[in-house]
């Protein structure tokens, strides 16, 4: 049975660089990036199309972006804008259909089955999608329709930028099949080069193998390729997220028992980690370490945070807590993984007292006086001689949440002016001490870092 | 100990001594209830260490004073499940025996020594405060102290004297209830001129033990611990050691959006409407135009509601969304039957106005910027 053609996927057009321009009429019509600096071995997260004509793409490092295009106009992220304009075009979204999935904060997936009576065809909810998005936020969507998830992406890739495409089922074959097999979900550059040893280029040449043959070469991925290669996509369209963990790991060149050496790794995990929690609008509230020994066992360390994060700094102090659980010994492999992911859009229960502000600064840290605003102004009883050692251990404890609060607070509202001292004097100058003096670790080559999701855009 | 009681007396005696002492304890003898017996009195004594009881049961006959200190729950159990109108408890050599008639237990007995000294109420420096006034101010804020989550110092309720009246403050953070009485005596007389927050299973112990709206009771507060005395208990808390939120700074002076609706209405939509949220946020807009409110909620995959309701209102075209299950909670309480509600951003606190000198700030939910 034909599943009607009511997916949407929509998709914002060179998102991060598009609000960029947007907020500072100085940048437009220049090729413009948002990523990190190149000193800091930084990434471009988004990429304006006048720097994409120098063949500049997101995800590539920022050092091989500035060699594309020397006058590449560089800004740091700033996810509290972004974060902002997400929520607005998501609530445009709802306003359409309640079934919208959102993949990151540029793009969602909607299934607008039933709606026809309320705002007619889906070409026409596209359209006033597009509409809306641009009268309100001034930016630009591309927007795909198809019967499934996989084409409805398809279609909007093809139709950017500032497109609307629609994929009918009768058609799904003429579009498919000349395109290159890297178009399928789920087929990355080792898994398009084991295809290409099998003479597989295109979507049609997948399509024209057996299906027996792709499962017995690819297992489980096979049948999964196989289909999409066929058009068929039985996802659905569900409010919920896919992603349950985002994770980084890396095998070393010569096995390594340096354990401050193994931390700075962790260290570099962790910002990497919150990075990418940051661009899909996601925090996360379980971190979970990897080891594996020269022999190959391999150990695992848990720890749930008290409140879920998108702070490198905070996943590392986790990490950091579980790296003392893993016993010692020299390592082929150190990684780390986030997971418990929580939505930042989310409908939000507002709090009374702002973070930080709620208990006044530690009574242990200079500048507190009388007279600061911050001061608690009403103190409860002490009864701190009888109190006990449990009370007083609580006490402690809440005094050290209320401080890492305030510092987790700090630390956001940094973030985008670390970025920026960062783009300006270099990475030397504000990475994290324990970085200082240290090159650039290599990874072996043919392992680098993996993404358990590709950066799409 | 030798003494002759009525057994509903005794058992309801018992029974407030059992919401204090605890079930399971790393220390075995607070599981037990001390009875005095004195001259006149049988005294039920009980505490978890933070919280104290002592209960007087006075229509008892005393043929043998003494002391004796029994499992709280059997105690209780045997006592309710016996018969008889009368009760004798007699102690003798490591046991006490419970005789109602014919049916007889004998409960063992634990060493009178171990068992924690409670205070006693000292009549010096307290003040007098009609029960009513005491319990109406618990239940008007009690129910917005923080339970499980939030800061030690939110699980309980501030209480001071503040502008003349006695106040009483509690908050998890997301919500604040507030609530102030003249005092009949003057504030001038209050034990305490500093606040002090009393955890919420003592103010409900409290609020137990007052039977009486009408009759007195005595409040005292010495350095680390809140008591209060009626006719027949006397209660001690451990006062909470912690910094409250100024939460002065909170509660909105000024609205552009001022409505008011009647109360038992309100809560009846809320409740209505409330049943197409999620587990997870029980959102519930509250949009307002003309003389008209409408709340609406929905979830994914579960449905969508509205419900209209006329209101008093006559400012421009605003919204609000509240965790419906906030609101409600707060107008339960309502006295008035009128509420009045004062909003300004949709991101920042609503104030609930539910009586007189009693308000209720509840932080909204955002659900887009």
């Amino acid at each position: 049975m034909p599943s009607p053609t009511t997916v949407l996927h929509v998709d914002m057009d060179a998102f991060y660089a598009s609000i960029e321009e947007r907020d500072d009429p100085r940048l437009r019509g220049r090729p413009v990036c948002v990523g990190g600096a190149p000193e800091a071995r930084g990434v471009i997260a988004s990429a304006s199309y006048a720097a994409r004509k120098f063949g500049v793409r997101s995800a590539m490092p920022t050092r091989q972006a500035l060699a594309l295009c020397p006058e590449l106009v560089l800004v740091p992220p700033d996810f509290e804008r972004y974060i902002a304009a997400s929520r607005q075009i998501n609530a445009i979204f709802l306003r359409y259909t309640p079934l919208v999935e959102p993949l990151s904060l540029d793009e969602a997936f909607l299934d607008v089955a039933g709606t026809e009576h309320l705002f007619g065809p889906p070409t026409d909810v596209g359209r006033a999608i597009k509409r809306d998005i641009l009268r309100e936020t001034q930016l630009v969507a591309s927007v795909g329709i198809a019967n499934s998830k996989f084409l409805a992406k398809l279609a909007s890739d093809l139709s950017k930028p500032d497109g609307l495409k629609v994929i009918e089922p009768g058609e799904a074959r003429t579009v498919l099949d000349p395109l290159p097999v890297s178009v399928i979900y789920g087929v990355g550059p080792r898994t398009a080069k084991r295809l290409e040893a099998l003479g597989v280029r295109t979507v049609a040449d997948l399509a024209a193998l057996p299906r027996d043959r792709v499962m017995a070469r690819f297992g489980a991925t096979g049948a999964w390729i196989h289909d999409l290669a066929h058009g068929l996509d039985v996802r659905r369209v569900t409010p919920r997220r896919d992603e349950k963990s985002f994770s980084q790991e890396r095998t070393f060149a010569e096995d390594e028992g340096d354990r401050e050496w193994l931390k700075r790794r962790l260290l570099e995990f962790s910002e990497e980690l919150a990075f990418r929690l940051r661009s899909h609008g996601l925090k996360a509230r379980t971190v979970t370490i990897k080891a594996r020994y020269s022999n190959f066992k391999t150990v695992t360390r848990t720890k749930t945070l008290d409140a879920a994060t998108h702070l490198g700094a905070r996943l590392y102090s986790a990490a950091r807590e579980l790296f003392e659980r893993v016993p010692h010994g020299a390592l082929r492999l150190l990684g780390l993984q986030v997971s418990s992911l929580e939505d930042v859009r989310n409908p939000a229960q507002g709090q009374l007292f702002q973070t930080g502000s709620l208990f006044g600064p530690h009574p242990t840290s200079p500048g507190a006086s009388p007279g600061d605003p911050t001061e608690p102004q009403v103190r409860g009883s002490a009864a701190t001689a009888s109190a006990g050692d449990a009370a007083a251990r609580e006490r402690d404890a809440v005094r050290d949440e209320a401080r890492d609060e305030a510092r987790d607070a700090r630390l956001e509202r940094a973030l985008a002016g670390l970025d920026r001292l960062r783009a300006k004097f270099g990475a030397r100058t504000v990475i994290p001490a324990s970085l200082l003096g240290e090159a650039p670790t290599e990874a072996v080559p043919g392992s680098e870092p993996r993404l358990v999701r590709e950066l799409d855009e | 100990m030798k003494v002759l009681c009525n057994r509903d007396a005794l058992r309801q005696g018992l029974a407030v001594a059992n919401t204090v002492i605890p079930a399971k304890t790393p220390k075995p003898i607070l599981s037990n209830v001390c009875l005095v017996a004195t001259a006149d009195a049988l005294e039920l004594v009980g505490t978890d260490l933070d919280v104290s009881l002592r209960y007087r049961i006075e229509d008892v006959k005393v043929i043998e004073p003494g002391t004796a200190v029994v499992s709280a729950r059997t105690a209780h159990d045997f006592v309710r499940d016996l018969s008889g109108e009368t009760v004798e408890l007699a102690s003798h050599d490591g046991s006490l025996a419970i005789t109602s008639g014919h049916d007889i237990g004998r409960l063992v007995t634990a060493d009178a020594d171990e068992f924690p000294v409670v205070a006693r109420f000292a009549d010096e420096g307290v003040t007098t405060l009609q029960g009513g006034t005491f319990t109406t101010l618990v239940s008007r804020t009690a129910f917005a102290a923080a339970r499980e989550q939030g800061r030690y110092a939110m699980h309980g309720v501030l209480m001071e004297i503040d502008d003349g009246r006695l106040q009483m403050v509690a908050t998890d953070g997301r919500r604040l209830a507030l609530a102030g009485s003249p005092i009949e005596n003057g504030p001038d007389k209050f034990p305490s001129k500093r606040p002090v927050i009393v955890p919420t299973k003592g103010v409900q112990l409290f609020c137990r033990v007052i039977t009486d709206p009408l009759s007195p009771i005595k409040i005292s507060v010495e350095e680390s611990q809140i008591g209060i005395k009626t006719q027949n208990a006397e209660v001690f808390a451990r006062l909470l050691d912690g910094e409250f939120p100024r939460y002065k700074a909170v509660i909105p002076t000024e609205a552009n959006n001022l409505v008011e609706a009647d109360a038992g209405i309100l809560e009846r939509k809320l409740r209505l409407v409330a049943n197409a949220t999620g587990d997870e946020t029980r959102a519930v807009k509250l949009a307002v135009r003309k003389s008209e409110m409408e709340l609406s909620a929905q979830a994914a995959g579960k449905g969508a509601a509205t419900a209209q309701l006329e209101i008093d209102y006559k400012g421009k075209d605003a919204e609000i969304t509240f965790n419906a299950d906030y609101v409600i909670e707060g107008l339960k309480t309502c006295e008035s039957g009128i509420v009045r509600l004062e909003f300004n951003e949709k991101n920042a606190p609503g104030k609930f106005t539910l009586g007189e000198n009693y308000t209720y700030v509840v932080m909204p939910i955002t659900i887009d910027a």
